[in-house]
């Protein structure tokens, strides 16, 4: 028996509405949680129309398509990319579906193969935490056809590249995106990494740091409300079960060992020449969602670290891109991006976003909207989980950092707006350059 | 050997603390005001509510700055130190059923709690957004693991809380050893890792901790240990801060397999109005067929001969391992004692070649004590007893085709009764202690234990002065 898929009916109401949308075909994608037993489909959103190709569709939309040639894999992977960093610990792209009309039906199944490696392979690249043996890495394409509505569900194996079709089995239900237990926490960071002579570097040993650290909340102790919990216990065993929304949060803790190793093998420090020194200090705050059939403190813990690992590397890498598409440089202080979250209507779940200093909860608004092809008003989006930054925060700053010339916050980030990567503005006009400037970030991959 | 009090517990703190720093320019005043700074924010670090201690197989999780916030919470501050054992669970062991019966009889009297360091990162004091910040200057990016070991004991009645709080000073006062030794031993931007060691010494000092550089070999630290000995009003004719003096944890097995001082298992016989006088210190048993090395039925003087050299070696008078019984032979042939063709030979040896060895390779002088019969040893109580007061070393005896290792006697000055403290090296099981005490491989025997006829050598190695 293939896997299943345990789907909200909010998600069938979508993909029906996409049906009758007057193109060719409709891509996206489909978000939810990966389960041992089965996943849970809690979102689906489309491929966001590309200026350029929105301007073709005009002009073609009497002939009917007839290739999926035209699908642009890696406009559908860099969504996928840009969705994945807005969602909290425990939601993923578990997959893409496809609305096609029938003389396309064919060709469907190969497109969709390639656009799920295609996405799986983007969203995966640098990552901080490692996959393990539980993970499961089946991936979700759905087929539809516009015409008789018929839905194909296949899964594939996207650790092994040889890997075929498997049926697997899609099942709408009420209430799935209803049922999740949140956990949050706030972490703190402080951080050095030594950066090389040449500034080209920077990123490689920011990411070189970040893995350092990575490694260690990895091998952390978290621990959930106060207690530490054997992996198999229901995370929401003892709690009062509340009717569906309004579960009170978790709080998980995280402890770090202060590990020996390596000690042994030196006699002396490690001492290393540089160009100089990068400091990340702050608090990142955490989130993560298990869907609430029986959590398993394993999965709960697993969820809140790789979200701790994500959303730091996740803000870097966005400063970085932002940099790199000013032609700037990191220089004096600068702020990483603050995350936002705003529950998606009619879920128990929130999704996230991060902002510049310069940013607006209306340009949050605006991404969600892009992205998720998701109404969130306004005033619903929380920007209160992390605090701007503080006028000269740091307490060690006359100590070490005393050269530092200092540049006041906004200052250091001030930028054209029309450059912020997001998809719809920038990246039309833009694909080439960001995928230059990931290539430039994974430089030393 | 009594490890510590009987009542007493020693709780024993690791991790490893990572001290990073940058420094601009190599030049002295300016390192060591830039390492002083980083080490002050470790030791800020350590007082801070980050600090958890983790009590090893256990659940137990304290956060000693945080007004001693314990889980899970049956646990109080006020919780005395001795039910902690109770919650921890006996870490498992492979060994057979009757070592660890063993186990259980020592930590009746001694108990080691070992905690591991650990940092919380979540529940911050305050919430301020993540700054990167680049600071650009050619400089020296330095690292260093700093291996934290800390120990506090306690009477078993003492309060979590009160050990929690020694322990988080005893971190503050290790970081403070560990900065001014790494400026000490500072060259240029060279840092020396500090390795802070453990070393029991009489009470009421107990257990001091020493902080060394690592790397740097013993015989360029005698300055160090002569200020130890004197600040610690210890004699100075004996190594006791050299790194082999280090205390040993009763709860960490000797890696290398050898039992170490067999015959404190041992009940000490009753004989009225006498006294024991035993070997000082610590020895490993070394006997018949170790070292994948048959030696069975000719080894037995090359084996009492190891356990001599292993004392040495672990009272820190030489560096130098045990030898083996080429290397004995050898030895013997550099001497001049005996013709090459005995190196990888079977061939026995006797008091005089042990003394020789002995000082061929330890540098160690022995006197020679001889009796022409066995029954004579009887009257040689006066002579054992004072080598044992004043040197403390295992005796190697050897007679007929006999060779033994006296580690002690048990003798009244009165009466003259005499009883020997033997550890016989012609024992070829391996090492169960249970069966070796049982089955008098090392055991007090009366004077007719010895051939009366046969005349024997004993050896009696004469420590170094040194320290």
């Amino acid at each position: 028996m293939g896997r299943s898929y345990l789907v909200d009916d909010l998600v069938e109401k979508y993909l029906i509405t996409l049906q009758s949308v007057d193109l060719p075909f409709v891509t996206g994608l489909l978000i939810g949680q990966i389960a041992v037993q089965k996943d849970y489909v809690v979102l689906a959103a489309q491929t966001p129309q590309r200026e350029k190709e929105a301007e073709n569709t005009v002009s073609n939309r009497s002939t009917a398509a007839s290739s999926l040639d035209d699908i642009d894999i890696q406009w559908v992977s860099e969504h996928a990319k840009q969705v994945s960093q807005m969602l909290p610990g425990g939601l993923s792209v578990l997959g893409v579906f496809l609305i096609h009309p029938p003389e396309l039906s064919k060709e469907a199944q190969n497109t969709l193969r390639r656009l799920l490696f295609a996405v799986e392979k983007l969203i995966s690249k640098g990552r901080l935490w490692k996959i393990t043996e539980d993970d499961v890495s089946e991936r979700v394409m759905l087929q539809i056809c516009s015409k008789t509505r018929k839905a194909i569900c296949r899964t594939f194996d996207v650790m092994d590249p040889k890997s075929s079709a498997k049926p697997a089995d899609w099942k709408y239900q009420s209430g799935v995106s209803g049922s999740w237990q949140a956990l949050q926490c706030s972490v703190e960071l402080d951080l050095e990494f030594p950066i090389s002579e040449t500034s080209a570097n920077m990123d490689k040993c920011t990411k070189e740091g970040l893995q350092r650290w990575a490694k260690q909340i990895e091998t952390s102790l978290c621990l959930i409300n106060g207690k530490c919990l054997a992996d198999n216990l229901d995370v929401t065993a003892g709690l009062k079960k509340n009717a569906k929304a309004n579960q009170p949060k978790l709080q998980a803790q995280i402890l770090i060992p202060a590990a020996m190793s390596g000690v042994e093998q030196r006699s002396t420090a490690s001492v290393q020449t540089c160009g100089g020194v990068l400091t990340m200090k702050g608090v990142v705050h955490c989130r993560a969602y298990v869907y609430t059939s029986k959590p398993r403190a394993r999965q709960a813990v697993e969820a809140i670290k790789r979200d701790v690992m994500n959303t730091v590397l996740c803000r870097t890498e966005m400063l970085f891109e932002d940099l790199l598409m000013n032609k700037g440089a990191v220089s004096g202080q600068q702020p990483l991006p603050l995350r936002v979250f705003a529950p998606v209507p009619g879920t128990a779940l929130c999704v996230c976003d991060y902002m510049f200093p310069d940013e607006a909860t209306a340009d949050v608004k605006e991404r969600f909207k892009e992205m998720l092809d998701c109404d969130i008003p306004e005033d619903s989006i929380d920007t209160s989980q992390e605090a701007p930054v503080e006028k000269q925060s740091d307490i060690h700053s006359e100590e070490c950092m005393g050269n530092v010339t200092p540049e006041s916050p906004a200052e250091a980030t001030k930028r054209e707006k029309s450059l912020r990567p997001y998809i719809g503005v920038a990246m039309a006009a833009g694909v080439a350059l960001l995928a230059m400037a990931v290539s430039l970030l994974y430089l030393g991959d | 050997m009594v490890v510590v009090d009987v009542g007493s517990m020693v709780f024993r703190l690791r991790g490893g603390l990572e001290l990073t720093c940058q420094l601009d320019s190599a030049d002295g005043p300016s390192v060591q005001q830039t390492l002083s700074g980083a080490f002050k924010r470790l030791c800020a670090k350590v007082r801070s509510e980050s600090l958890v201690f983790c009590i090893r197989n256990s659940p137990l999780l304290i956060w000693p700055n945080k007004g001693v916030h314990i889980i899970p919470d049956d646990v109080k501050e006020s919780t005395p130190c001795k039910d902690i054992q109770q919650h921890i669970q006996a870490e498992e062991n492979d060994s057979g059923k009757k070592s660890s019966k063993k186990k259980d009889r020592k930590s009746a009297t001694t108990c080691v709690i070992n905690l591991d360091l650990m940092m919380e990162v979540t529940e911050p004091s305050r919430l301020s957004a993540t700054v990167l910040t680049r600071r650009n200057q050619k400089q020296h990016f330095v690292r260093m693991t700093l291996p934290m070991d800390c120990v506090a004991s306690v009477q078993m009645e003492e309060t979590i809380g009160v050990v929690s709080g020694l322990l988080v000073g005893a971190l503050c006062d290790q970081l403070a050893d560990m900065e001014r030794m790494v400026l000490q031993h500072m060259k240029g931007t060279a840092l020396l890792l500090p390795q802070p060691l453990h070393f029991l010494l009489p009470e009421p000092a107990g257990l001091v901790t020493v902080v060394y550089p690592a790397g740097v070999p013993d015989s360029r630290l005698e300055l160090n240990r002569k200020e130890l000995h004197s600040r610690f009003e210890l004699p100075d004719d004996r190594p006791c801060f050299r790194r082999a003096n280090a205390f040993h944890f009763p709860d960490e097995p000797y890696k290398d397999g050898y039992l170490r001082n067999p015959h404190t298992a041992l009940n000490l016989p009753n004989m009225e109005s006498a006294k024991p006088y035993v070997v000082q210190g610590v020895y490993s048993y070394h006997h018949y067929m170790q070292d994948h090395m048959d030696d069975n039925g000719w080894g037995c003087a090359y084996r009492s001969l190891q356990t001599i050299c292993s004392w040495f070696q672990q009272q820190g008078y030489v560096d130098r391992d045990v030898p083996s019984h080429k290397e004995i032979q050898q030895a013997l042939v550099d001497v001049g004692d005996k013709p090459a063709p005995f190196v990888g030979s079977r061939q026995w040896i006797g008091s005089i070649e042990v003394q020789a060895v002995l000082d061929k390779l330890l540098g160690v002088t022995s006197k020679i004590l001889f009796v022409s019969q066995g029954s004579d040893l009887a009257s040689k109580g006066r002579e054992l007893a004072t080598h044992f007061q004043t040197e403390g070393t295992p005796v190697m005896i050897g007679g007929g085709v006999l060779a033994h290792t006296i580690l002690g006697v048990l003798w009244s000055e009165t009466t003259g009764q005499i009883k020997f403290l033997i550890l016989d090296p012609h024992y070829t099981g391996g090492e169960d202690l249970q069966v070796i005490t049982d089955k008098g491989w090392c055991g007090w025997k009366g004077p007719e234990f010895w051939d009366q006829n046969a005349y024997y050598n004993m050896c009696l190695p004469q420590r170094p002065k040194t320290i």
